[in-house]
């Protein structure tokens, strides 16, 4: 048993301790979510004109105004500017000064309506921000908390039966928060099989094979790579976990989008009896593909194919989302390969049943238990078929 | 008991018959030749015995009894497909390879430092084993063999991709653990490599034993067809003499089958040639190997 330590140590060293892995594994997701974030802030940065927005009040409303509420970041504060007449406010507006002005007329506060005058695009911030300074001030005379309720909005809160789940339009992010989730934990789980795959095939192809063969049972050798592998996705997973889960713990008071975030117990227990035993399963997968095919390049197409099905719940996004407990759910919550990414998405919009999590955890077991056992199969028969392929039904073949 | 047994074997690799009714035993403290020409069997044999590969019929029997995940740890081999990490320092490459023979790392540490410095390495050690030329990966390979002190030893063409002096260190090697009664499996091409180093051979040619035993025994056997002799008279043309050939100041005789060299050393008495030298010729490996492959040798 120590020899398979052995075997998963050195599998962990020689991937983990590169430049490689640094570069390509490590940074690669945090840094794409970086470039995404910054790009999304970047759009909304370029859309905020903080050009002044002027209004004309003949209505009296704003004859001596509250300030509106500072705007949301990362919307940018739009300077309001009073205008006696509409002459000063339309000269403003076409020598740039202002990028918009409202007129409230005088019988604003019986019609409710106003005029809104611009010569370009106006946009939102600009927009919303003027009517939360509209509200606070329609609203001056009115209990402050009650005026504090309205100018926030309603806000309805979708609760579980049992209590333990609630979501609201305020933290909306943590139905996809489950679904980003797994998305990075497939590719973690490919990039990592993907290290196993190349190591198999270069084992074959560098003819270090029977010299290991000679040291180390095939099943020994196999388990030991899969779990040095395993713990390869597993740091890859962790540090992506910190890269991620940092900023939002340094955020969250800031960003309102993130301080609603919630990770729920039941979603720990489906990474660890769902989607650990997945994880397995396809390392051990990729194993057997390292060691049926003669070259990396071949391997990749084979990966292919098995990927493909791991996709299929991203595919069926609308479905899932409108009737997350349909049997084509449930069904694709039990099937090895779709398990991990449908199981993440349905928990982010019901409540999974018990059952559910327990034979969807006692079919990915015994489906890596399985691949495992076919990785050491092909491993032992294709091992020295140095430049040939196995054929599949040699490794299932009775001998 | 023999060190390793093989008791009629067979194994086909579809419809190709790469061992056929193969029977050989190796004792322990031998240096033991494995001969064949190539696609003979050999390597086959090598992974027969070290249950690489499963065999139809027959028996193997491998430092006392069938072979087990712990008698891995007594056994070096060094396959003809040499094998090394190529991405990693050459000190990680045998630290691993050491430790999956048991070793400990303080162990493995000691005994790589020994031979890296023998075998001109230690410069070397921190250097990835692609950066390294083919004979050092050779020497390496060696190393790798031989950390973990096993008892048996087999070397599969472990002078291929050697010079001369990097040779003579290996034959040397060689010859060291064979005192230190290191029982050696030795398959080659180099006939007399084999010649000079081993006590007995097989030869395989199509799967199957054409040669076996003593290897004094296998020349004796296949001597007898030349006379070498020094002379300064003229040779007559003799009675069951063949050919008559000049080599470097002697002649050689070579004999009809069923002649034997005591008629034709009578023969040449009789004619009062003054003999400075008779001499049965002994064959070399090399022409024995020759003449069994081209089916001039019997069957064991």
């Amino acid at each position: 048993m120590k020899k398979l330590w052995h075997v998963a140590w050195h599998e962990y060293h020689r991937h983990v301790f590169t430049r490689r892995f640094v570069l390509a594994g490590l940074l690669s997701v945090p840094l794409v979510i970086l470039v995404m974030v910054g790009l999304i802030f970047l759009v909304i940065s370029l859309d905020s004109n903080t050009t002044p927005l002027g209004y004309v009040d003949h209505s009296g409303l704003l004859a001596d105004p509250l300030s509106a509420p500072a705007p949301e970041w990362p919307d940018k504060l739009v300077p309001l500017l009073s205008f006696e007449t509409e002459a000063a406010a339309r000269s403003a507006l076409d020598t740039g000064q202002i990028q918009a002005y409202y007129l409230l007329p005088v019988d604003y506060l019986s019609s409710g309506h106003l005029s809104v005058f611009h010569l370009g695009e106006f946009k939102s911030p600009a927009r919303s921000q003027f009517y939360s300074f509209l509200t606070v001030n329609l609203l001056s005379n009115t209990d402050p908390l009650i005026a504090t309720r309205l100018v926030k909005g309603a806000e309805i809160i979708v609760q579980s039966p049992d209590g333990s789940r609630s979501i609201s339009s305020k933290n909306w992010f943590n139905v996809v928060l489950p679904m980003i989730a797994g998305i990075a934990f497939i590719i973690a789980m490919f990039s990592t099989g993907g290290y196993l795959m190349h190591a198999v095939v270069e084992e074959k192809e560098n003819r270090t094979m029977e010299v290991i063969m000679t040291s180390v049972s095939p099943n020994q050798f196999m388990a030991g790579k899969i779990i040095g592998d395993t713990a390869v996705g597993l740091t890859q997973i962790v540090l992506w976990l910190v890269f991620i889960v940092l900023p939002i713990l340094l955020l969250r008071n800031t960003i309102s989008l993130l301080s609603g975030i919630q990770i729920a117990p039941q979603t720990l227990l489906l990474v660890m009896f769902v989607m650990f035993p997945v994880f397995i399963m396809v390392s051990a997968v990729m194993a057997a593909i390292g060691a049926t095919v003669s070259e990396a390049r071949e391997g990749q197409q084979m990966v292919g194919m098995i990927s493909l099905p791991v996709w299929i719940p991203y595919m069926l996004t609308g479905q899932l989302m409108s009737n997350p407990n349909s049997p084509l759910a449930i069904g694709l919550s039990l099937f090895p390969l779709t398990a991990p990414l449908t199981m993440l998405m349905r928990d982010g919009l019901t409540i999974l049943p018990a059952w559910q999590i327990a034979l969807s955890s006692a079919i990915q077991v015994v489906s890596a238990v399985g691949a495992i056992w076919l990785a050491g199969r092909a491993f032992r028969l294709g091992m020295l078929r140095y430049g040939k392929r196995l054929k599949w039904r040699d490794v299932f073949a009775k001998n | 008991m023999p060190t390793v047994e093989l008791s009629h074997i067979s194994k086909s690799f579809g419809p190709v018959k790469a061992m056929d009714d193969v029977s050989f035993s190796i004792e322990k403290g031998e240096l033991f030749g494995l001969l064949g020409p190539n696609g003979a069997g050999k390597t086959t044999s090598l992974r027969v015995m070290l249950d690489i590969f499963k065999p139809e019929s027959g028996s193997v029997v491998i430092l006392g009894g069938p072979m087990s995940e712990s008698k891995k740890d007594r056994i070096g081999y060094m396959p003809e497909e040499r094998g090394l990490y190529q991405d990693i320092p050459l000190d990680r490459c045998l630290a691993y390879l050491g430790s999956l023979k048991g070793l400990s790392p303080g162990d493995v540490k000691q005994r790589a430092a020994g031979y890296l410095e023998r075998f001109d390495l230690a410069a070397f050690k921190t250097k990835k084993v692609k950066e390294l030329s083919k004979g050092m990966q050779q020497k390496a390979q060696i190393i790798a063999t031989l950390l973990h002190q096993p008892e048996l030893l087999i070397v599969d063409e472990p002078f291929g991709g050697l010079d001369p002096l990097n040779t003579q260190m290996v034959r040397d090697l060689l010859l060291e653990q064979h005192q230190q009664g290191v029982t050696i499996i030795l398959c080659s091409h180099q006939m007399h490599q084999v010649e000079e180093l081993c006590d007995r051979i097989v030869l395989i040619d199509h799967g199957r034993v054409m040669l076996y035993g003593v290897l004094d025994d296998i020349r004796r056997q296949f001597s007898g067809h030349s006379v070498t002799v020094r002379t300064g008279d003229t040779i007559p043309a003799l009675k069951g003499v063949e050919r008559i050939e000049s080599v470097n100041g002697t002649v050689k005789l070579h004999l009809l089958p069923g002649t034997a060299p005591q008629e034709v050393l009578r023969n040449l008495v009789a004619q009062n040639i003054n003999l400075e030298q008779f001499e049965i010729s002994m064959p070399t490996l090399d022409e024995i190997f020759i003449r069994v492959v081209q089916g001039k040798g019997k069957e064991a």
